[in-house]
């Protein structure tokens, strides 16, 4: 991945290495799998999504004259009695990565083909996930108990609650996507489909460790929109 | 470059220029083209007639599927014209087209253009065609994804069409959809028809996205051996950037369409301010309909080069393929597409000038507006000077071609007179409008994609439309719709406002009146036209002339395949080496006009070939 | 293929260090991010806190979990300059937030 040598020659590095794969012939990212490059193009088409999604939220928030509910006592959640500022989301950020870093490790072992390490840790951070889904879910369970609604609520803005929902809503659909994933992944690292190359049902291409670090890059960048968004929505 | 630097870890493409010196490690064969990177790729051959010619994975099939489907939809666009013109024209002939079916028509007819048509078909169409071939590539790097991409538009296209059949019609707020009328009580289609379109565009993108990853890749990652970026013939060049455009600018419109779903059905407030209905406060307050707008442009201007960029890329080619000189300024070309690219992005707002955001920003938009037209004007002036003291050739091909040029300089020119706040103000919303975007998004691209239907046609059947016929279409098109266009600048500086269904008596327009009726005739007569190429295509798969390998002598890959039309797999047993860039036309001491990006420097040694 | 799938293996099975210290050092920065409302720090020194440590995590998670750091830079600039477009969208919205707002206050609230 990192120094692929073309015709028994050493890849320039920096931005002179850079001129020259672009000049090259054949590729462009020298020795990038074609399936990760695609899934790096998608992940910058979907950091646009986002982006698109942050940047509305921004405007609305910064033109509304109507006071803003205040996120540190809106996500507050009782401790023992004692409300304790974003504890949920504290914990959710917790839980998210956590299972960042295990996936990362499943992609270091599918490498070194270690079919049994890699299979535990994508496992793991499959339920990562699915723990972050719950989480989620019980988050909004108790903003809606406590009357937000995606057209109203009952701290200010009513667009809080629109943009609370429709974000955090659409970055749990792609975590909700990433879990699906992992757990077929799961699978067929424990199967073996990897070891052997086996074709995959739907595409009929060959199976390969490559498709762990894909999906990793995508479960990375799924971390990565939520610490934009714990970033934004929840502390600003 | 220096030498040394060269022969020290050459991993470029050698060519007998770039090892000619004093060589050290590298082979002194001047054919050498270093060996593949890309193992060979794995291709899955269909087994039945629905995976060959339904659900197929070949990028060929699916670039004729994308095209006959959103020519499909361009006809519906077309007819939906045909409705509007026999309003304006004739106001009352007509007497089933009620003002409400009048923005629907217009509404439809602009989104169907705009992306279902020449979107689809400039990216989808030849771009799954063209790019494999031209980049010597088997197939496109996913072919599965490539296949669920065709079939995600398909569900989008049905989806806008059955927008035409659900209660309430399609929606009639106009193609930019502003809010907050759209999904209020008064605008057509403000129930259904606005949720099929959101849905309908969503999907749009969604399948787009899967389409692009596999354009974008498949010329950055798989190309052949020796083909580097700088050889990559001009249509490639085009299609790729618009791509990269697509992939950064649809994301903004797949956001405003789910805060609109969401403002339409849950009742958010994303885009909609508090509104008084006949006294009464509606249910929505505090939204900002601006940001709609913002959300829109962002991702409604690099749209305009979506459609541009692969037009001006194609009709590179086909310019220098017809006029047998090689393209004026090659890199130049890339380096203003590029630029026209990358610049698409931050002149959004000059669709906004009137729509009451922040007075500053017409400064920088005016700015950034202008300076868009200097890699614009490059490319002009590069493809006259391309034509010029060229072995032209006078067929339809070509004539389509300068049928661009000037529709895309005229629609080009009243860009500039609309980049300017103080001009577009009172032009605003008036046929000005109208005419400058129909002619340098409408009129420009469709001559270059009926040029490059006359073009590739031999390619992707074999046979060879009729000239005499070509002709007629073409100058058939070609007045009627200059006799469309340019009348209505001049109705647009008397101040007739688009998007009215009728004009009434008037009497700051009687002058208008006659032109309407003249418009709408022309108009009539050029939808009509378009039966010529119908007629064209049915006669010359019956009785057309069967077409020679490379009957253009043109030199890019997609004529080098191993038979005509090219099969899956494109090159046969062994994938072609290239040698130098598409467009060594009339090269000084060889013997054909042309020399193929196959020919190998031993071949031509004796030749004056430039080095690329 | 095969060949650039060996090198591939070689180069990105990095010690198992490295991944660790990057963990231990998201959690910080997480707990850190947590300490600047739990503070209740206001005004520009929230603002700059909350983005330093996101920014900051964000590249952590991006140079070394999803590997960018070692990968090649035409990887690397394609992925990074388009970013000037958001950039640029984000300078202008905060303007156009600004301006949406006094018009709000000064049609609604002063002039009406």
């Amino acid at each position: 991945m990192s120094d692929p040598k073309i015709d028994g020659f050493e890849l320039e590095k920096g931005f002179r290495g850079m001129a020259k794969d672009t000049g090259s012939d054949q590729t462009m990212f020298k020795g990038v799998h074609w399936g990760k490059a695609m899934m790096w193009i998608f992940l910058l088409s979907d950091t646009f999504v986002f982006s698109c999604f942050l940047i509305a939220y921004m405007k609305g928030r910064a033109s509304t004259p109507v006071e803003w509910p205040n996120p540190s006592e809106v996500f507050a959640l009782d401790a023992f009695g004692v409300p304790v500022p974003l504890l949920l989301i504290a914990l959710m950020t917790f839980v998210l990565i956590t299972s960042s870093g295990t996936m990362a490790l499943a992609v270091k072992y599918g490498y070194e083909r270690n079919r049994k390490m890699c299979g535990y840790l994508i496992l793991a951070t499959a339920l990562g996930g699915l723990t972050f889904v719950g989480m989620q879910a019980y988050e909004w369970s108790k903003l809606i108990h406590e009357g937000v609604r995606p057209w109203e609520n009952p701290f200010g803005a009513a667009q809080f609650g629109s943009f609370f929902f429709m974000i955090t809503g659409f970055h749990g659909t792609h975590v909700s996507i990433g879990v699906i994933f992992l757990f077929i992944y799961c699978y067929k690292v424990f199967a073996g489909h990897y070891d052997e190359g086996k074709r995959g049902w739907f595409t009929k291409m060959k199976g390969d460790y490559v498709e762990v670090e894909i999906l990793g890059l995508y479960w990375h960048f799924v971390d990565l929109v939520w610490v934009f968004i714990f970033a934004f929505f929840y502390l600003w | 470059m220096s030498d040394e630097y060269e022969n020290k870890s050459s991993y470029q493409a050698q060519s007998s220029e770039t090892i000619s010196g004093t060589g050290s490690g590298v082979s002194p064969d001047m054919d050498y083209v270093r060996p593949a990177e890309n193992p060979e790729q794995d291709l899955y051959h269909a087994h039945s007639f629905i995976e060959k010619w339904v659900f197929c994975q070949d990028a060929k099939v699916i670039g004729v599927q994308y095209f006959l489907t959103a020519v499909f939809t361009g006809v519906v666009g077309l007819i939906l014209s045909w409705l509007m013109r026999l309003q304006l024209g004739f106001p009352g002939l007509a007497g089933f087209i009620t003002a409400e079916h009048y923005y629907q028509f217009v509404t439809m007819h602009g989104m169907i253009m705009v992306v279902y048509f020449l979107t689809a078909l400039f990216l989808g169409g030849f771009g799954n065609y063209l790019i494999p071939l031209m980049v010597g590539a088997r197939d496109m790097v996913f072919p599965y994804v490539n296949m669920l991409s065709f079939w995600m538009f398909f569900v989008a296209v049905a989806v806008l069409m059955a927008s035409f059949f659900v209660p309430g019609g399609p929606t009639g707020a106009g193609w930019t959809l502003y809010p907050p009328q759209t999904i209020l009580e008064g605008t057509p289609g403000h129930g259904w028809g606005i949720l099929l379109m959101l849905i309908s565009l969503s999907l749009f993108v969604i399948g787009f996205t899967m389409g692009g990853l596999n354009y974008m890749i498949t010329i950055l990652q798989a190309r052949t051996r020796g083909m580097t970026l700088m050889r990559m013939p001009l249509t490639v060049w085009g299609i790729f950037t618009a791509t990269v455009l697509a992939m950064l600018a649809f994301p903004a419109l797949l956001v405003s369409s789910i805060m609109m779903t969401l403002d339409k059905l849950l009742g958010t407030s994303f885009f909609m301010p508090t509104i008084l209905k006949a006294g009464e406060v509606l249910e929505y307050g505090g939204g900002s309909p601006i940001l709609f707008q913002h959300l829109f442009w962002f991702f409604g201007h690099p749209e305009v080069y979506i459609v541009a960029l692969p037009a001006f890329g194609i009709v590179s080619d086909l310019i220098s393929v017809h006029a047998r000189k090689n393209i004026f300024g090659y890199r130049m070309m890339v380096w203003a597409i590029v630029g026209i690219g990358a610049l698409s992005f931050f002149v959004w707002a000059h669709h906004m000038y009137v729509s009451g955001m922040n007075p500053w920003f017409g400064f920088f938009f005016a700015s950034t507006t202008l300076i868009i037209a200097v890699p614009t004007a490059m490319k002009v002036y590069n493809w006259i000077l391309t034509l010029w003291r060229g072995n032209i050739r006078i067929n339809t091909v070509m004539l389509w071609c300068l049928g661009f040029i000037v529709t895309f300089v005229n629609g080009g020119i009243t860009g500039i007179f609309l980049g300017n706040v103080s001009v577009d103000v009172p032009l605003s919303d008036t046929y000005f409008v109208v005419a400058h975007f129909h002619m340098v998004m409408g009129i420009a691209p469709l001559m270059v994609i009926m040029g490059a239907i006359y073009h590739w046609f031999p390619l992707v059947a074999g046979k060879m439309l009729d000239e005499k016929l070509g002709k007629w279409h073409f100058w058939t098109t070609f007045l009627g719709a200059y006799s469309i266009y340019f009348p209505m600048h001049y109705l647009g500086f008397i101040g007739v406002p688009r998007r009215y269904y009728e004009m009434y008596d008037s009497p700051y327009m009687t002058s208008g009146v006659g032109l309407n009726e003249f418009i709408s005739t022309a108009a009539f007569i050029v939808g009509a036209a378009q039966l010529i190429l119908v007629f064209n295509i049915v006669k010359t798969m019956k009785t057309g002339k069967k077409a020679e390998k490379n009957p253009w002598k043109a030199n890019s890959l997609e004529w080098f395949t191993s038979t005509v039309p090219p099969e899956h797999g494109n090159f046969g047993e062994r994938l072609p080496v290239v040698h130098r860039w598409p467009y060594d036309y009339n090269v000084p001491g060889a013997g054909e006009d042309y020399l193929p990006q196959t020919a190998a420097p031993s071949e031509v040694a004796h030749t004056e070939v430039e080095k690329t | 293929m095969e060949e650039t799938k060996k090198k591939s293996n070689q180069s990105s099975t990095h010690k198992i260090g490295i991944y660790l210290w990057i963990w231990g050092l998201l959690f910080v920065l997480s707990f850190f991010s947590y300490l600047v409302d739990w503070y209740q720090f206001q005004g520009l020194l929230r603002w700059s806190l909350i983005l330093f440590f996101m920014f900051l995590k964000a590249g952590l998670i991006m140079a070394f979990f999803m590997h960018l750091y070692w990968e090649r830079y035409a990887l690397v600039n394609v992925l990074l300059w388009p970013m000037t477009a958001i950039v640029c969208f984000v300078a202008l919205m905060v303007a156009e937030g600004k301006y949406t707002l006094f018009s709000r206050l000064f049609y609604f609230f002063v002039g009406g």
